[in-house]
């Protein structure tokens, strides 16, 4: 099939699957994206593809900047706002010969786990409950996550802060991946919550998220974060000692399964997917090894004091003044505080409910209680993970410890993505039903991997569905010491291949 | 090398030069944060013209000098009675061509909203870029402070709604400051309180990095225009301890500091033009009471303070000093609490005012900024700046008024202070050539070579460049020709009113040579021979018996003084010596000693 073929039917999807909401600005049907696929069907017939993703449409988060598309974060103080500038991450696509397949809707500057705090109405999961109701897609990138499971496009860009692309991926069955913080360069990405903040990939097969990452692994010096050359190549050739350069290869996997990430409200379903994916390695000759992550409780209360601070300090410049919407009739109302007015109209519910949530934690009499001691239980989730791995963090002062024999930790973790299938949104949307604070349980599994800025996928679970359950597709999530994210996305695959 | 304030402000420039100058006599306002000049400023009034107001003002000038005596009279029974405490922060302005983190210039020239990049508007998605060169000055700064420079540190954001803040946050270094620890002395020629004695050591607690916010422009009722263009121009927070106790004092220092930071080019402009701003943190204690409760900076036992925010005169820093210390003790006589709270001055009023109390304190949420990696410096790099750091006005001071130059405090101060330092460069070119010159006098007149020649450069030459109204040029009058003629002076080969008549004549263009012009306008000294004054004298006598009647019985000597300037007018013009022809009339009016 030839790309502009496959592009047209992306766009014939997009129509069809309007309803789901996925999109907040489509590709239009006629411009100058058909051109460009045109150019590159002219490149693969002769053999010259720009890039493995040459004339591929791939959706972009619409809290990524596009010039050619308006850039709203899914807010209604940016719902009119056009950026200057491409995100690096849109350049290199562009460069590689890819056409941005339009903006994914998403939860408001990317904070929830179901997409359906948009000011642009919720997302819509492709896949229903047994009683035909509409199934939460995840979240925050729930729209770039249903593109990808709905052929809507190619593959899509996401942003996973805490879990954003990773439970939206476990939700619609595709594949989500987090590479290692400072990997993929964060410049013109709208922070959220700028240490944990990391571009990701959503796509239907393994071979496709690593295309697209290959373009994005790149240091770019306008992102302060981003990896320079020098600790990259310091991590490579850390990865090319003959004790890493064997896994997989010559050697089977040390797997680990953290002990912690049993809990006791976890969904058989997600237990079963999960037990059967280590069964089924360890008769591939793997050894799956329980493994402790003591920290783990205390993380997902760290990550919901840690990314309200940094979002309440990171959303302080909407005020309407030089960009974004404000509300009529101004600001500069006696007895009111500057832009409460312009702020109160366009936030949403869950923004508003994280900015006091971080203005407070960050206020003199709570930070040493609050922002202070969830940094020092990162601290303790990063220690807990480089307890585990056989490869020492690589950016570490410590020195690899040469004479460390593999055997001294693992090479992997294997663990559910969340602790249960997509929940209906009508329930999410009753508040009798739900609490902000299910909301945030769902990011359990997928949070301390943030924190510590690790490499992690979440891939499409296998266990086939049992009489009786009501519950549809779950993840399975892959997390790998920092700067292995190859290892990652290969065991993602291993697993895909080994089961087929 | 230092950048004056004084340049800044032509009035005080002209003060400082009385002895030359010659419009007649300005109205000065009062200034009482200029004592150190004071002792300059005493000859304009002694100008004979009869203006028909000066009664009038005389007593005028009276009257205020005797408000002012009782306004200190009651200061100092106040201090007795209270310990006043001031800490002071200071914001100044980087000289650099970079803002703090963005390659935006810093021109503050160009057109409104010309110079800005996109993280300086906060767009969405932008990024920090930490511009290296910005710390260059902040670190001269941070040495010439005496500062310990950090190996690490990091920037915070400071959190608050303005219209001139895009961000909604400021980064600066709240948490980790590049520099701790430093020193500025304050000497009594830097303008202390005299009972602060000879030295003030202050400590500086810290020196932060962080930008400044937009210029914002008000057209009431409903306009506020925002120019982007400083926003993020790179500025250091000088936090000084709390170890200053009197408002003369806090202005010396932030007048110190100013100059300090001028001196080594890490500001371009000084607070005339907004260049540096103070805020002041003011509490008092009675003395001998028992401690305070509070504790700033590390100093225990202090009373409640409250902050003036945004002095931006040296005077506004003394007067709103003295009104707010005024407001506290009347507040405390009287039975109330001192709250903590911000406070307003407005300048020439005489009461701070207040902004905001402290339940409209704005908590900053200080929080560490995610974006920015920390800042290492070498201390190979402080080591090659320290080395390239020019003198210390403190030590060229030392230098001055030691036994090398002989300076009297009044001439080394301006001299290190006018022109960049382009004065005191000259000065020195002069003495140097002029030692050269009077190599073969005896060691007694050598030693006086350096306080001669300070008196022509700061004084008479310039006074021509203040009568001028030109800026300052090295070339005009060159060293070596103000050197010659300072020769020939001490060499008694011309008189000293010729001596100012030929520096006028180079002053004006005249290029010859000293020695030439000298011999082709005949303005060598010819002495007069004895015979001559004698009948010089005699003819001034003979002309004034009744002028010489009432020396005689009545021993009115002041009037010898007006038969010797007789001679000198009857005489060839710059040949009579005032000296001799007084001691020749003293013979012939008073009888031989």
């Amino acid at each position: 099939m030839s790309l502009l073929r496959e592009a047209e039917r992306c766009i014939i999807n997009q129509t069809s699957h309007a309803a789901l909401n996925a999109f907040i600005t489509p590709l239009q049907r006629s411009g100058q994206w058909r051109e460009c696929v045109r150019e590159a069907d002219l490149r693969s017939e002769q053999g010259k593809p720009k890039s493995k993703v040459d004339g591929r449409l791939v959706s972009v988060k619409d809290n990524i900047c596009t010039r050619e598309f308006p850039t709203t974060c899914a807010s209604a103080i940016l719902k009119d706002f056009s950026s200057p500038f491409n995100a690096t991450v849109v350049e290199q696509l562009n460069d590689a010969g890819a056409v941005v397949a339009g903006k994914t809707n998403l939860d408001e500057f990317g904070m929830g786990s179901h997409s359906i705090y948009s000011s642009f109405g919720p997302v819509q999961n492709s896949r229903v409950s047994h009683d035909q109701e509409a199934l939460s897609s995840g979240g925050s990138s729930g729209g770039s996550a249903v593109a990808v499971a709905t052929d809507q496009c190619f593959a899509a860009l996401g942003t996973d802060t805490g879990g954003s692309v990773r439970l939206p991926a476990a939700y619609t069955g595709t594949f989500g991946f987090k590479p290692s913080y400072g990997l993929v360069s964060r410049w013109g990405v709208v922070a959220y919550a700028n240490s944990l903040d990391t571009v990701g990939i959503l796509g239907k097969r393994v071979s496709d998220v690593q295309d697209v990452f290959g373009i994005l692994n790149q240091h770019d010096r306008r992102d302060p974060t981003n990896l320079s050359p020098s600790s990259r190549s310091r991590i490579l050739s850390n990865l090319q000692m003959p004790k890493f350069a064997s896994r997989m290869t010559s050697r089977p996997l040390r797997v680990g399964f953290p002990v912690e990430y049993n809990i006791q409200e976890l969904a058989p379903s997600v237990r079963r997917a999960w037990s059967s994916t280590l069964d089924r390695m360890r008769k591939q000759g793997h050894t799956i090894l329980p493994v402790s992550l003591p920290t783990t409780k205390s993380a997902l209360s760290a990550y919901y004091v840690l990314a309200p601070a940094e979002a309440s300090s990171n959303l302080a410049k909407y005020d309407g003044v030089r960009y974004g919407t404000r509300s009529e009739g101004g600001d500069m109302h006696p007895g009111e505080a500057l832009y409460a007015t312009t702020r109160g109209e366009g936030f949403g519910q869950e923004v508003q409910r994280r900015i006091l949530l971080g203005a407070f934690s960050l206020s003199a009499d709570a930070m040493d209680n609050y922002f202070i001691q969830a940094q020092r239980v990162r601290r303790l989730v990063q220690k807990d993970f480089n307890d585990v791995f056989a490869a020492n963090e690589p950016l570490s002062s410590l020195q690899p410890n040469e004479g460390q024999e593999p055997d001294d930790g693992v090479d992997i973790l294997i663990c559910p993505t969340a602790p249960s299938s997509p929940p209906k949104i009508s329930k999410l949307l009753d508040p009798s039903a739900t609490t902000p604070l299910d909301g945030y349980m769902n990011d359990v599994f997928t949070v301390p991997a943030s924190l510590a800025g690790l490499p992690a996928i979440s891939i499409p679970s296998t266990t086939d569905c049992h009489e009786g359950d009501d519950e549809g597709p779950a993840g399975i999530q892959v997390i790998g010491q920092y700067g292995d994210d190859d290892l990652v996305l290969q065991t993602a695959d291993y697993l895909v291949r080994s089961n087929s | 090398m230092l950048r004056p304030w004084l340049r800044q402000c032509p009035r005080t420039v002209r003060a400082l030069c009385p002895r030359c100058q010659r419009d007649p006599p300005r109205f000065l306002p009062i200034v009482s944060n200029q004592t150190p000049r004071r002792s300059l400023q005493t000859s304009t009034a002694d100008s004979s013209d009869r203006v028909p107001l000066r009664k009038q003002l005389k007593q005028d000038a009276k009257s205020l000098k005797a408000h002012k005596r009782q306004r200190r009279e009651s200061e100092e029974a106040s201090r007795q009675k209270w310990e006043l405490t001031v800490g002071i922060e200071i914001h100044a302005q980087l000289n650099t061509d970079a803002k703090l983190f963005s390659r935006a210039s810093t021109s503050s020239t160009d057109s409104p909203n010309s110079n800005v990049a996109l993280f300086d508007l906060a767009f969405p998605g932008s990024q920090p870029e930490f511009q290296i060169a910005t710390l260059l000055p902040a670190l001269r700064a941070a040495i010439a402070l005496n500062c310990d420079i950090q190996p690490v540190s990091r920037f915070d954001r400071k959190h608050y709604f303005y219209q001139d803040q895009p961000a909604g946050y400021q980064i600066t270094q709240y948490y980790e400051p590049f520099a701790r620890n430093g020193h500025v002395d304050l000497f009594l020629h830097d303008g202390i309180a005299p009972e602060d004695g000879d030295q003030v050591p202050i400590g500086i607690k810290q020196v932060q990095l962080e930008q400044d916010t937009a210029k914002s422009q008000e057209y009431p009722p409903s306009t506020q225009l925002l120019d982007f263009n400083r926003v993020s121009h790179p500025l250091i927070e000088i936090i000084t301890m709390p170890q200053i106790h009197t408002p003369a004092t806090a202005a010396a220092c932030v007048r110190k500091i100013q100059a300090i930071l001028q001196s080594c080019s890490a500001v371009t402009t000084g607070m005339e033009f907004g260049g540096l701003r103070a805020d002041v943190n003011v509490s008092i204690r009675q003395r001998g009471e028992v401690a305070g409760t509070h504790h700033y900076g590390g100093m225990t036992g202090l009373g409640q303070r409250t902050e003036i925010k945004n002095l931006s005169s040296f005077k506004a820093v003394e007067d709103a000093i003295i009104a707010e210390k005024n407001r506290q003790i009347s507040v405390l006589e009287s039975g109330g609490v001192v709250e903590g709270e911000t406070r307003g001055w407005t300048i020439g009023s005489t009461e701070t005012r207040k902004l905001r109390g402290k339940e409209g304190e704005v908590d900053y949420r200080y929080m560490p900024d995610p974006d920015i990696p920390p800042l290492y410096i070498g201390p190979d790099l402080v080591t090659e700046l320290r080395k390239t750091l020019p003198t210390a006005s403190d030590a060229l001071i030392a230098t001055l008024v030691g036994s090398e130059y002989h300076l009297p405090i009044e001439d080394a101060k301006p001299l290190v202070e006018l022109d960049d330092g382009a004065r005191l460069e000259y000065y020195q070119d002069v003495v140097d050539v002029l030692r050269d010159l009077q190599s073969d006098q005896d060691p007694k007149a050598q030693a006086g070579l350096g306080r001669a020649a300070g008196n022509w450069v700061l004084h008479e030459l310039g006074g021509l460049w203040t009568k001028s109204d030109l800026a300052w040029d090295a070339d005009r009058v060159p060293a070596s020709s103000l050197a010659a003629l300072i020769d020939q002076l001490q060499r008694k080969h011309v008189t000293g009113p010729t001596a100012k008549q030929v520096l006028a004549m180079v002053f004006d263009g005249d290029a010859r040579s000293i020695p030439q012009l000298l011999e082709e306008e005949n303005l060598l000294l010819r002495p007069l021979s004895r015979e001559e004054y004698l009948a010089l004298a005699e003819e001034a006598i003979s002309q004034n018996p009744q002028m010489v009647e009432q020396i005689r019985s009545k021993n009115q000597l002041g009037k010898l003084g007006w038969f010797v300037g007789h001679m000198m007018r009857t005489g060839e013009k710059g040949r009579v010596e005032a000296h001799k022809a007084d001691s020749v009339l003293r013979e012939l009016i008073l009888g031989p000693p």
